[in-house]
């Protein structure tokens, strides 16, 4: 070390506390299980990748958007993760994509302009209505950044993945979701069903709109880009019930998107641009983990999902089953279009397969691990 | 002084919706981080105010220093940015002034019409330089909004917010590439 460095470092830290400068970093389980399941993501993605795929680049992006998740996680309050997040959507900016710049940060951007609007809102003493309206923009807020109705991120099929909304409504989104939802309820106590109900509402019409645009959608990726948007709908859902069934329905959802939509999403990429189409048992075991079905992690979502809106309001419960049943044909379609993997895809898929299997079958662990 | 650095804030939020040129979205920029940083030092907090002065001067300068210098205040069909300009900080004002109650009305209206104003910007920019400055405004906002948390939110989100300001006109306008 440089003797000026020598004396200068120790004297800033005398200078500045960890707590004066409001960074007690601690990270909750929920948040940690979460992490492991994108670093697993990215292991499994950047291993099975097909031999075309920039493997050094998907690593590179893949570990500096972890390195993003973990400062969202261990973030002390919702101002830094809202500028984290801001820092996050500038650095994929910087990755060279085929949308212009002003398009790629365009969504990210607006996301953080409305949670921070919403953040203002809560903190500032007046009409019980403001909780509300702070409600309203962190929801809105979410919904942006993550890329869901009624903020669709513009996607293209043929950009880099790094660069495309995928990392948004696959990766980083699930641990901001959940950062700003728990830490939304302990600043909003006073609107927090209202909080809950935008959720829901919000869940199930992504739910209709991403299921049935996965279904009829023209484009095969774009289908996947609908069925991310459905499996989210679920997610703000389960997110909305207040309920530990509902929060371990959360935790199992994520785990789906991390651990078998986003691998499979970006193994089927190759045989989606060469418009192959299978009927294999591996591409109907795939389409039956995508669709929820038993003995997969989706299955055991859906049960604990529906088992918590019982709890909640029945009713719910009965809307939400009916909304299941939309996931069938749009995950056969998806199945067929991860074609016959190589090698190293098949692999990679059994593992995910399997991977899906042991969480379905029993989930304990992992839902003692996110503390639940 | 307190209602003068508001006002700076948002005259300078309006600045970067009706400007294209970079003299036009630096000068925007400037007003914004002076009013984030008088706010923050009418409230006590000298290094934060301090390092949110070094985050926006380094956007500025970034600004200023390449590409063409123009100011491009208010190009033909901007009357819809002025219209913009205008019903934010007149929402924000009403907010902060008489909807909210308790100390700090400046640091409200500042930070609602700053987010507001560049959360319209972001929407209507196809221009990367605009987008980018707006996202640096958000920063600064977001920065000295922290100052509403109850109890003070240190001096992390101060910090965090100028190197996110000084940072986004450093970043290249990235070529389009294919997958």
């Amino acid at each position: 070390m440089e003797p000026e460095l020598a004396v200068a470092l120790p004297a800033t830290g005398a200078l500045f506390t960890a707590d004066q400068l409001g960074l007690g970093l601690s990270i909750s389980p929920l948040s940690r299980a979460l992490l492991l399941a994108a670093a697993a993501s990215l292991t499994l993605v950047v291993t099975f990748a097909p031999q075309r795929a920039e493997r050094a680049l998907l690593l590179t992006w893949g570990l500096a958007g972890i390195a993003g998740m973990a400062a969202i996680a261990a973030a002390p309050s919702l101002d830094l993760v809202i500028l984290v997040t801001l820092a996050i959507a500038l650095l994929q900016a910087a990755v060279a994509g085929r949308r212009p710049l002003a398009a790629r940060l365009r969504a990210p951007a607006l996301a953080v302009a409305l949670l921070g609007a919403g953040l203002v809102l809560a903190r500032i003493d007046g009409a019980p209505i403001l909780a509300k309206f702070a409600a309203v923009g962190l929801v809105a807020g979410l919904a942006a950044a993550v890329g869901i109705l009624p903020y669709i991120h513009e996607f293209d099929a043929e950009e880099v993945t790094a660069a495309s909304p995928v990392v948004w409504i696959a990766f980083v989104g699930p641990i901001l979701a959940l950062e700003i939802v728990t830490r939304t309820r302990d600043l909003i106590p006073s609107a927090a069903a209202a909080f809950g109900a935008m959720l829901i509402g919000l869940g199930l019409l992504n739910i209709l709109w991403g299921s049935l645009a996965s279904w009829f959608s023209e484009k095969g990726a774009s289908a996947w880009h609908f069925s991310f948007m459905a499996d989210w709908g679920l997610l703000m859902c389960a997110f909305g019930v207040p309920v530990a069934d509902g929060q371990s329905a959360a935790v199992l959802v994520m785990y789906g998107i991390l651990l078998s939509r986003l691998p499979l999403y970006l193994w089927s990429r190759q045989s989606l641009r060469e418009k192959i189409q299978t009927d294999r048992p591996i591409n109907l075991l795939a389409a039956a983990m995508l669709a929820g079905s038993a003995p997969f992690a989706g299955f055991a979502a859906r049960v604990l999902l529906l088992r918590g809106a019982t709890q909640l309001y029945w009713p719910l419960a009965l809307v939400i089953a009916i909304g299941l049943l939309l996931w069938l044909p749009p995950s056969l379609r998806l199945g067929r279009s991860l074609g016959l993997p190589k090698v190293r895809q098949a692999a990679g898929t059994a593992i995910a397969l399997a991977l899906s299997v042991a969480i379905g079958l029993y989930p304990q662990p992992i839902l003692s691990l996110a503390g639940l | 002084m307190t209602a003068a650095a508001g006002f700076a804030a948002w005259i300078g939020a309006a600045f970067i919706v009706l400007a294209d040129g970079r003299r036009g979205l630096a000068a925007g920029i400037g007003l914004v981080d002076l009013g984030f940083t008088v706010l923050a030092w009418t409230n006590g907090l000298w290094p934060e105010g301090a390092i949110l002065l070094a985050g926006g001067a380094v956007c500025v300068f970034e600004l200023v220093r390449t590409g063409p210098q123009e100011w491009g205040l208010m190009p033909p069909a901007s009357t819809p940015r002025l219209i913009l300009a205008l019903v934010v900080g007149i929402l924000s004002l009403w907010v902060a002034a008489s909807v909210t109650t308790g100390p700090g009305a400046a640091l409200r209206f500042a930070s609602l019409a700053v987010l507001g104003l560049m959360a319209g910007r972001l929407l209507q920019s196809q221009s990367s330089i605009a987008v980018l400055t707006a996202a640096s405004g958000l920063a600064l906002a977001l920065a000295g909004a922290s100052g509403l948390a109850p109890g003070g939110a240190g001096l992390a989100p101060y910090l965090f917010g100028a190197v996110i300001a000084a940072g986004a006109l450093l970043l290249p306008a990235a070529e389009s590439r294919g997958a």
